[in-house]
Parts: structure tokens; C-alpha cells; sequence
């Protein structure tokens, strides 16, 4: 009888504190406590792993009611030791999670703006595939965040943001000229110098800015007419060879006034490019190994109409809408002077558009 | 006197030598643990590997432990019985991580496949974009397109370096940036579709 009493008299390690310290390590696993608080995961590891052998070691021994179980103490110190460590594992993930979506929603906001601004100069086609390589990183850091792999998410994301500065690093280098004050400057000597001739001549002369994508006609001096136009795809580029798509800066003349039935682009003004300092400039490109061996100078740039709305851009003429065709075309004659600049002023859309390649979306 | 302690010094030398330390199970438990992480454990089965770490580590203590004692007191039973569990538990693991990685390998070679299609189509879109409408749209895109291809080898790259998580999201960025590229060229076709003038019989 008394044999049969005896296990309800001896006291056991409560198991739902046992239960509850198993739980503590287990969520410290899954929250990775050993990356997050590895001084309190290590100390509640240690005592834990000590204090379940002692359980283990003590398991056939008896402890009487009356006695106090020196190991309750104890396993009620590591769970707080647990909870302890839990709690701070937890906290110091959830900031890091933090951390991580800001900078990638800040590096998000930041490709969103900078493309917007690429876009709005025209650079596009200048950085080839580099912007789809930094929008797989992005996609990527977005996909290592929403797996919880938050130091592979911000790794990622910082080759990002390197490809970023790399491709301003390309616009600055391929279209810096249009914040330069010294080519500004020329830019605005050669059209005034152009607008002063229509002057003296009591004739007409032709003033196109690329960054304002804008013709100007100027008659004795005075602005007659201004509309806008589309250039070439790769239109805000220097003209190097057949084929890339730029827009020719320079001075030129009408050398042919071709009229309706007579184009395919309703009315066109056949310019003189490639003139002597384009000849000159592009042996010299080729010389140097700054374009194709195999290329060719090119020509054909034309001022022309052409009302086809699927065209936004040329090959690297000049287009206008047909009705600002019909005015220019009565305007000007064979030797009608047209100059083409970058742009007129420092302030340009170009210029603008590359001082705010490093701003990130407001917000 | 000389012959009492005989009888007691020798009973004990006896007992010493009856407690051995559970060197070489130690070994092999370790070697285990070691083969678990080579194989990849700590990455594709991260609580079983580390509940393997705790459990070698609990039986290296309880050795050293029992080594400190007095020879006739050393029990060295427990520690073995956990070595025994640990071994078998670690080359259990190694397994399980093997399936695990030959599924994650799967997912990812999966996932390559579904980009490289993907590239494909889009590829394909570019050749039968209209030329001479929106050039520079056209041109930005066939750089798009040109890019994707080019980071193809990178995910095989990745693979080959057995890091299937990363290959797999690198992947998946592929296939998706391909599937937009191949929307807007869908759209850009649709409207040239549009704009062609219907034939009067």
C-alpha cells in the first residue's frame, strides 16, 4: 500500500516548465538567436545544456514533499534566461527587418527617380543593359528580404546601388558637356553668331537646341518661329557614325528643298552633313579607335515633317509636325543657314536632369 | 602495514582502470557533426543541425566531467549513450539535407529553365518589334532583353556553386524581367496591328 503510494508522493521536475524552456529553445532556432543575441543565446545554451544533464543525472532520484527541489530554482532561472534571449533575438530581427526594408525601399524609390530623369534626357539607349542589371539586383534583394534573409538582402542591394553610380558615372561621362559652362557657352556664341548673320543679311537663318528638342527661325535678326521637333533616338549624342542614332551639332546649310511627292516625310530640307569639321572628326574617332573601324560617316540629316504617330523618334534628323513643316518650308530657301547646338542655356533639361541623378522620390 | 595498503592500493588501480574515457565514440560523433555540416546542414536543416552541435557539445562536457573524477567514479555511461544518439542523429541529418538540397537544386534548375524561356520569348518579341516607330523605346528594350540573356550564365554560375537559394532568386528576377519585357513588346505590336489601315475589298 505504501509502495503504491509512494509515486504520488514523489516530486518530479514540473515537466510544463521543462516543456516551456524546450519551447524558448526552440524559438530561439527559429529566430535565429545565435546571429541576433548570441551572448544571451549562448548563456541560456549553456546552462540549459548543463541543467538537462543534472535533470537527467537526478531523474531516478528521489525528492520528498517536504524537501525543496534544488533544480526548480534553477530551471526557472534559465527559462527567464530564455525568455531574456528570445525577447532580444526578436527585437534586434525586427530592427534589422526594419533596416533592410528602409534601405530597399529608399534604393527602390531612388531607380524609380533616376530612370524617370534618364528617360526625361533621352540617355536610354547611352547605358544599355546596365539598368535591367541593377533592376535583377533590386528584384533579387526584394526576394532574399521577403525570405528573412536580411544580410543577404542588403549585400545584394548594395551591388545595387554601386551599378547605380556606375551608370551615372556613364551619363555624367557621355553627357557632362551639357553642364559645362565653357561648351554652353560656345554653343550660345555659334547661334547668336547665327542669329547676327539673318540680321545683317535681311534673310532667314535657323537655330535647333537638342536639349530643348526646339527650331527657331530667326528673319533679320528676330524670332519669326519656334515649334518643337523629335531628333534621332540617340538624338542628344555627338553624331560619330552612321547608325548611332544621334543628331548632328554644327553649322550647316540647306543644300535642297524637297516638297510634297518628292519625300517620303511630306516636306524635307536636306542639310550639308557631313560637313568638313564632321569629316575631320569622325577620321579622327576612327583613328583613335572611338568607333567601329568598319563604320561609315553617313548623311541624309534632314529637317522634315512626318505625321505618323508611331514615330517619336528619327535616325538622327530633325522632324516636325507637318502643319510647323509647311511654315518653315515658306520661311527658307537653298543656303538658309541652320545651326544645331546641344543647348542654350546652362539650365538646360539635360543638365537638370543630370544634378538630379542622385535624388530619391519625396515621400 | 606495507601489506594493508597492498590490499587497498590495488583494488583501487583496479577500479581505475575500469572507467575509459569514450575517446574514440567522441571521434566518430564529431566526425559526424562535421560530415552534417559539409554536407550542408546548417542550411537546410538549421534546427536539426544545431540540436546536433548542442547534444555533441552536452556528451564533450559530460566526458569532461567524468574525467576529472576519481578513476573508480568515473561513469562514462550517459555520455556514450548521448556520442550513440548523436552519430546516428548526424548521419540521419546528412541525409536529410541531401534530400533537401537535391530539392532545392531541383526548384532551381527549375526556376533556370522558366528564365531561359522566358529570355527566349522576349528574344523573339525583338525580332518581330516594328523598326522605325518608337526607336529609342525599342532600342532601350532590346538592351533590356540583351542584358537578360547575358546574366543567364550567371545563374548556371551560382548553381554551380551549389548556392540554390541565390540561383533560384536570381532565377525568378530573370523570368519576371523577361515577362515585362515581353508585355511591352506585345503592347508596342498591338498598336502597330492597330494602326495598319484595313484593306477594302
Amino acid at each position: 500500500m505504501i509502495l503504491l503510494a509512494l509515486p504520488g508522493c514523489i516530486q518530479k521536475v514540473p515537466s510544463d516548465v521543462v516543456e516551456a524552456i524546450e519551447s524558448l529553445d526552440h524559438q530561439l532556432i527559429e529566430s535565429q538567436g545565435a546571429e541576433y543575441a548570441p551572448d544571451a543565446y549562448g548563456r541560456f545554451a549553456k546552462h540549459w545544456v548543463a541543467l538537462r544533464r543534472q535533470l537527467q543525472a537526478e531523474e531516478d532520484e528521489i525528492v520528498w514533499p517536504w524537501e525543496t527541489n534544488p533544480l526548480l530554482a534553477s530551471l526557472e532561472t534559465v527559462r527567464a534566461e530564455g525568455e531574456e534571449a528570445v525577447a532580444q533575438s526578436l527585437m534586434r530581427r525586427d530592427a534589422r527587418r526594419l533596416e533592410t526594408e528602409a534601405r530597399l525601399a529608399f534604393l527602390e524609390g531612388r531607380m524609380r527617380t533616376f530612370n524617370s530623369r534618364v528617360d526625361d534626357m533621352g540617355g536610354r539607349v547611352v547605358l544599355g543593359g546596365r539598368p535591367v542589371e541593377t533592376a535583377l539586383l533590386l528584384h533579387q534583394a526584394r526576394s532574399f528580404f521577403d525570405q528573412g534573409l536580411y544580410d543577404r538582402s542588403i549585400q545584394v542591394a548594395r551591388q545595387a546601388a554601386g551599378m547605380m553610380e556606375v551608370q551615372t558615372a556613364v551619363l555624367t561621362t557621355t553627357l557632362g558637356h551639357y553642364a559645362d559652362e565653357r561648351r554652353v557657352h560656345m554653343w550660345r556664341r555659334i547661334a547668336q553668331q547665327t542669329i547676327e548673320w539673318s540680321r545683317l543679311h535681311h534673310t532667314a537663318a535657323i537655330v535647333i537646341s537638342k536639349a530643348d528638342r526646339r527650331l527657331t527661325v530667326y528673319r533679320n535678326g528676330r524670332q519669326v518661329l519656334s515649334y518643337p521637333v523629335r531628333l534621332g533616338y540617340n538624338g542628344i549624342l555627338e553624331k560619330r557614325y552612321q547608325g548611332d542614332g544621334a543628331t548632328p551639332e554644327g553649322q550647316y546649310h540647306i543644300i535642297r528643298k524637297r516638297d510634297r511627292g518628292h519625300t517620303q516625310f511630306y516636306r524635307a530640307l536636306v542639310l550639308n552633313y557631313p560637313n568638313s569639321e564632321d569629316r575631320r572628326r569622325f577620321q579622327q574617332a576612327r583613328h583613335a579607335g572611338h568607333i567601329p573601324a568598319d563604320s561609315f560617316i553617313g548623311g541624309q540629316i534632314e529637317i522634315h515633317g512626318g505625321d505618323d504617330i508611331l514615330m517619336s523618334q528619327t535616325l538622327g534628323c530633325v522632324m516636325l509636325e507637318n502643319r510647323h513643316m509647311d511654315a518653315i518650308f515658306r520661311e527658307v530657301e537653298s543656303g538658309t543657314p541652320v545651326t544645331i547646338v546641344g543647348a542654350l542655356r546652362l539650365t538646360n533639361s539635360i543638365a537638370l536632369a543630370l544634378a538630379g541623378l542622385d535624388q530619391t522620390e519625396e515621400g | 602495514m606495507k601489506r594493508l595498503l597492498m590490499f587497498a592500493i590495488v583494488p583501487l588501480f583496479m577500479f581505475a582502470a575500469c572507467a575509459k574515457a569514450p575517446t574514440e565514440q567522441v571521434t566518430a560523433a564529431e566526425k559526424a557533426v562535421i560530415d552534417a555540416r559539409t554536407a550542408g546542414a546548417p542550411k537546410y536543416a538549421p534546427e536539426e543541425f544545431a540540436k546536433l552541435e548542442s547534444a555533441l557539445t552536452n556528451a564533450k562536457n559530460e566526458v569532461a566531467e567524468q574525467d576529472v573524477k576519481f578513476g573508480f567514479l568515473r561513469d562514462y555511461e550517459k555520455a556514450e549513450q548521448v556520442l550513440t544518439t548523436t552519430q546516428a542523429d548526424a548521419t540521419r541529418v546528412s541525409e536529410e539535407t541531401a534530400k533537401r538540397k537535391e530539392h532545392a537544386k531541383a526548384a532551381a534548375m527549375q526556376a533556370q529553365q522558366a528564365a531561359q524561356a522566358a529570355v527566349t520569348t522576349a528574344q523573339d518579341l525583338v525580332a518581330k518589334a516594328p523598326v522605325g516607330k518608337d526607336r529609342a523605346a525599342l532600342e532601350a528594350i532590346k538592351a533590356d532583353v540583351d542584358g537578360l540573356a547575358t546574366s543567364l550564365p550567371d545563374i548556371q554560375k551560382t548553381l554551380d556553386t551549389e548556392d540554390y537559394q541565390a540561383a533560384q532568386v536570381k532565377a525568378k528576377a530573370v523570368q519576371d524581367k523577361s515577362q515585362a519585357a515581353s508585355a511591352e513588346l506585345e503592347r508596342a505590336l498591338a498598336k502597330v496591328h492597330k494602326a495598319k489601315p484595313i484593306k477594302k475589298t
